[in-house]
């Protein structure tokens, strides 16, 4: 019968069909995979090891990589396997077999392939961070306290290499001397000193050896420290916690002035995005289409860092004049800032005395504060940035400026802020600034400009003089700049409410009668063919107008 | 000592006949090897006894059918079978969820393959189960004695369907995540009109039907655990209740539908000896035959055929053929998992599972009548068919009743243009919202491009009615515009909706965002 025939080869047909397929599957999914091929080639004391799947799983941490089912050199009790894409995992203080992979590393664990576990497949959204950046992943859990801005740092590495430290220890992987009789390092690896800690008498040490000790290094390199430098050399120290690329990326990042708009950790403007957590960013949700090159987290930022509003269309962040170096030091902190639960007992000392016990994330020097919030509008010199589209950033480090300017109006004006201007009120609690940072700054400033306070004896308020003809003089002389109402055009406002709360008379007096040089207020003292001539009873006019702004009607 | 020795003879010549006897009571009237021996096999199996004995030679045409229920039920079959093997591994909770999905993908030995051939099993199943309905549906199928298994057969579409859109959450990924929290929003549409009226305060429906499917306000653990308990238990039983029934009622209503004049319409067959078996034993007396109409009745048997093993091997063949190419889809594609599922990164856009598109554009326009006013008017135009046609010319055949064939053609021409006609309308010029921005919701409930379209397809179908005078071809007509206008909405909001559910050409055009 026909249709019987029909449906007994449809039968025949299709369940050979089906038998294929299972075959191919079985095949693929057993015998084609990656890593039992990887393995078949690996060599363990010359003997080829078992080929099963391995794996580090660490619940505390919610690792369970299968990383080392090809990398089995880097597998618990494996480290001296040999084969193609073997090697070893360097010396870190994290033991792979007990941390994992991904903790670190980024990429997905849990994935057999090649492609899934590096993460660079659609929907993983951590893909490993790549080798040039790996120290990013020490920002999942370390804080790197104590790190200064840049030039900080790079003055502190200096005073290291010129005491000559390195003739006995070696630091970040230089220097250091071997002993002639095979004793090793002739000083300790100062490498990781910052997490370990050092002992505080030191010096006195070095001083008792250098008594008894024979050797070239302690008779050609060792001499007595002063004691200015080695303030500077146990901050430097503080600073080596094993991760030198992240530490200088750090400093740079403090140098940058980012937390003058941007949130790390709540510390920091509001102007921004919070960057807490920004290395942990989607590259799959990322938009590349103004990125050329590879479509990468990193490669993402570096255009990022170098043109944000060509990256992120709308954006507000300014270019900043960056160097090469300044742009991947920016990537790769940027990179480093992701965090992950894990327990108190994996929590690092940093981390800790951070989370725990508010200790700050980077040092809290004038220098440094000043870097951190203040010189990505102020300038890294505190000269003031001029940029199309934006109102003009004051120059803060003006010695002219400074000069006029007492220290409790500067400190009111990073406290207070200035309302309805890009500069917020600092001091208001939400942004990171502590008290004690306020002086701090101002005291920076005053060694940036090298002006110190002026001396002024008067009342903050004394001048006594004619509203009206005040009026006069300051529309004829002063509205072009700072406009009608003081509401400042190319020049700063005047009716600002801190400023007329804040200031002086002495302060508005001394600035016209002088001028600020470096910018368009000129002396206006002084006779000039560009500009009237204002006697000092001008002058306590237009302040005395200047001044009914601040009263209210 | 001669009796013990005639009990080890007796042992041992039992134990000889063991593999005889296990035979012969497994298959009870012995082995299946005669037409007559297989009759009563067929008859006297639990299982097999939901076919009749013999089989109209009608049935067995692939054109009759294409064996698409069959092909369903094999889905439905791989799908259990795949189901429980995953089963083995799957957690079912929030984040412990993907990561079983990830072992499952990575680790466990052919564990992605399964997961593939689960998947592709279920979207062949609301596929079959689709165009099973169809196929009954344009052979009048469903007229009497066949109406309740025409609801029943609604029924398992519903229950399809639910095992499916439940089954979407449980990879816990951003996919599966959104998708759901956009089909308990369609749950929630009734809110439309209570908020309209201003009565969601005391009178919530749409927010209870929610709630009902969620567990919870958000899609959580609740939802989760509750998706799992019905994917896995509840609907798997259900379904196989109403399946059983579904079968059944197929023998009892005298097997599939066929053409009053099936006899004449089919040539005699040269292989189909003998018509009748070496042993005819059953005689039709009175009080055998099936109450009401039996095909077998007045006609005689000639144009039937033992069920076993023709039928068997038409359903085998079938079976086989749903497996191969459930599993050769396995192989080449990948079931989707996307990111870890994250309340706070919503996919943009949102989209439910595919078969729901069609009902998310409807609710992009308005979703009190996506939600329920549409479907609702479908699903009782569907069960009150069998009911309203009591024709008969036409039964058993493709596209039969007045109209026929050229009806169904225009119809289907008018039901995607019209849909396309619709859709290029609101793109193109916007709606009632983008012109009178104050107007009332309720008119925009009432008026809308779905009613629109829905009104559209019944003036068609009324003057079809009156055209043909015969309601056949009025549901003749009605059915196939839906079935375009399903496809129209369905690819739609599947390839041209993008972020914000605007229109695009391509994927590529997606602003990023």
């Amino acid at each position: 019968m026909a249709s019987l025939d029909r449906n007994k080869w449809l039968l025949l047909g299709s369940s050979l069909g089906v038998l294929g397929l299972l075959v191919t599957a079985a095949v693929r999914e057993h015998v084609l995979l990656e890593w039992r091929q990887v393995q078949a080639e690996v060599r363990l004391d010359g003997q080829p090891v078992p080929v099963h799947l391995r794996q580090v799983v660490n619940p505390a941490l919610g690792v369970a990589d299968r990383c080392v089912s090809c990398h089995v050199s880097m597998a618990p009790g494996e480290q001296s396997a040999t084969g193609p894409a073997q090697s070893a995992h360097p010396n870190v203080v994290h033991d792979p077999g007990e941390f994992g992979c991904t903790a670190c590393h980024g990429g997905q664990g849990r994935a057999t392939l090649a492609a899934d576990a590096h993460g660079t497949v659609h929907f993983w959204p951590e893909p490993m961070l790549p080798v040039r950046s790996t120290e990013a992943g020490c920002g999942t859990c370390h804080a790197t306290a104590g790190v200064p801005r840049r030039d900080v740092l790079d003055q502190w590495a200096t005073t290291f290499e010129r005491l000559d430290c390195r003739a006995c220890h070696r630091v970040d992987g230089r220097g250091g001397l071997l002993r002639p009789d095979g004793g090793g390092l002739e000083g300790p690896d100062l490498s990781r000193v910052g997490l370990t800690g050092f002992r505080a008498d030191w010096h006195e040490a070095h001083l008792t050896r250098a008594a008894q000790e024979t050797s070239r290094p302690w008779l050609q390199a060792w001499r007595p420290v002063p004691d200015a430098d080695r303030a500077v050399v146990e901050r430097y120290l503080s600073t080596r916690v094993a991760m030198p690329a992240l530490v200088a990326a750090k400093a740079t990042f403090l140098s940058s002035g980012c937390l003058g708009c941007h949130k790390l950790s709540g510390v920091g403007g509001d102007d921004g995005v919070d960057l807490t957590r920004a290395g942990e960013k989607d590259p799959g949700r990322a938009d590349f289409t103004e990125v050329p090159g590879e479509r990468t987290l990193d490669n993402w930022f570096d255009q990022h860092v170098r043109t944000p509003a060509a990256v992120v269309v709308g954006s507000q962040m300014p270019a900043l004049r960056l160097t090469d170096r300044d742009v991947s030091d920016l990537t790769l902190f940027t990179l480093s800032l992701r965090r992950r639960d894990v327990p108190g007992s994996y929590l690092p000392r940093d981390r800790m005395r951070v989370a725990r016990f508010s200790e700050r994330e980077f040092a809290s020097d004038g220098a440094t504060l000043f870097g951190a919030f203040c010189t990505g509008c102020h300038g890294r010199d505190g000269l003031g940035l001029r940029a199309a589209g934006v109102a003009t950033f004051p120059s803060v480090a003006n010695p002219d400026f400074l000069a006029a300017a007492p220290d409790q109006l500067v400190s009111e004006t990073i406290r207070r802020g200035r309302p309805g201007r890009r500069m917020r009120a600092w001091g208001d609690g939400s942004a990171g600034i502590r008290e004690q940072d306020i002086p701090a700054i101002v005291a920076y400033l005053r060694q940036l400009a090298g002006t110190p306070e002026s001396v002024d004896t008067k009342p903050a308020r004394w001048v006594q003089g004619d509203r009206t003809a005040g009026a006069v003089l300051y529309e004829r002389t002063c509205a072009g700049c700072h406009g009608p109402r003081g509401e400042g055009l190319d020049a700063p406002a005047l009716n600002n409410p801190v400023l007329l709360t804040a200031a002086t008379d002495t302060f508005f007096v001394d600035t016209i009668t002088r001028g600020r040089r470096g910018t368009g207020m000129v002396a206006f003292a002084e006779s000039s063919p560009t500009h009237p001539t204002l006697t000092p009873a001008d002058i306590e006019s237009v302040v005395t107008f200047i001044r009914s702004w601040g009263v209210q009607p | 000592m001669n009796a013990g020795h005639d009990a080890l003879r007796t042992f041992r010549d039992n134990l000889r006949q063991v593999p005889g006897r296990l035979a012969a009571t497994a298959f009870r009237t012995g082995a299946p090897r005669t037409d007559r021996s297989r009759s009563t096999f067929v008859f006297g199996n639990v299982f097999l006894h939901l076919h009749s004995v013999r089989t109209h030679r009608w049935s067995l045409r692939w054109a009759t059918t294409a064996g698409l229920g069959i092909a369903t039920l094999a889905a439905f079959f791989i799908t259990l079978i795949t189901g429980v093997l995953l089963m083995f591994y799957y957690k079912p909770y929030p984040e412990a969820a993907y990561l079983s999905m990830k072992d499952i993908h990575f680790v466990v030995p052919t564990g992605r393959f399964i997961r593939n051939i689960h998947r592709w099993a279920a979207n062949a199943m609301v596929v079959t189960v689709i165009l099973h309905m169809a196929r009954a549906f344009y052979t009048a199928a469903y007229r009497a004695p066949r109406e309740f298994n025409w609801l029943i057969g609604m029924a398992l579409l519903a229950v399809t369907l639910g095992l499916s859109f439940t089954g979407y959450l449980l990879p816990w990924d951003q996919l599966a995540y959104w998708a759901i929290t956009i089909g308990a929003n369609i749950a929630q549409s009734p809110r439309e009109v209570t908020d309209a009226l201003g009565i969601t305060e005391t009178f919530d429906p749409g927010g209870l039907q929610r709630l009902l499917l969620l567990g919870s306000d958000t899609v959580g653990e609740e939802a989760l655990i509750r998706f799992y308990l019905l994917h896995v238990m509840l609907l798997p039983l259900v379904a196989a209740a109403l399946m059983a029934v579904h079968f059944w009622r197929i023998r009892k209503d005298g097997g599939l539908a066929k053409p009053a004049d099936v006899d004449r319409r089919l040539a005699p067959d040269a292989g189909a000896h003998p018509l009748f078996t070496d042993a005819p034993q059953k005689t039709y007396h009175l009080a055998a035959i099936v109450r009401g109409r039996s095909p077998a009745v007045g006609r005689g048997p000639e144009h039937t055929v033992p069920s076993m093993p023709h039928l068997f091997y038409a359903e085998l063949a079938v079976f086989m053929l749903t497996v191969f190419v459930c599993t050769a889809l396995a192989i080449v594609s990948d079931a989707p998992l996307k990111e870890v599922a994250n309340p706070l990164v919503p996919e943009n856009p949102a989209k439910a599972p595919w078969y729901f598109l069609g009902l998310q554009e409807l609710v992009a326009f308005s979703a009190f009548m996506g939600g329920i006013g549409i479907p609702a008017v479908v699903l009782i135009g569907l069960g009150l068919i069998p009911f309203l046609d009591r024709e008969e010319a036409g039964t058993g055949e493709w596209f039969g009743g007045p109209g026929g064939w050229p009806l169904v053609r225009r119809a289907a021409v008018l039901g995607l243009a019209a849909a396309v006609g619709v859709e290029a309308f609101i793109i193109r010029f916007g709606w009632l919202r983008e012109w009178f921005p104050g107007i009332p919701q309720l008119v925009i409930t009432a008026v809308n491009p779905g009613t629109v379209l829905t009104a559209i397809y019944a003036a068609y179908s009324l003057w079809l009615v009156r055209r043909f005078n015969s309601t056949r071809a009025g549901a003749l007509g009605l059915f196939t515009c839906f079935l375009g206008g399903f496809l129209v909405l369905t690819v739609v909001g599947t390839y041209f909706r993008g972020p914000n559910w605007h229109f695009f050409w391509s994927p590529a055009d997606w602003p990023v965002h």
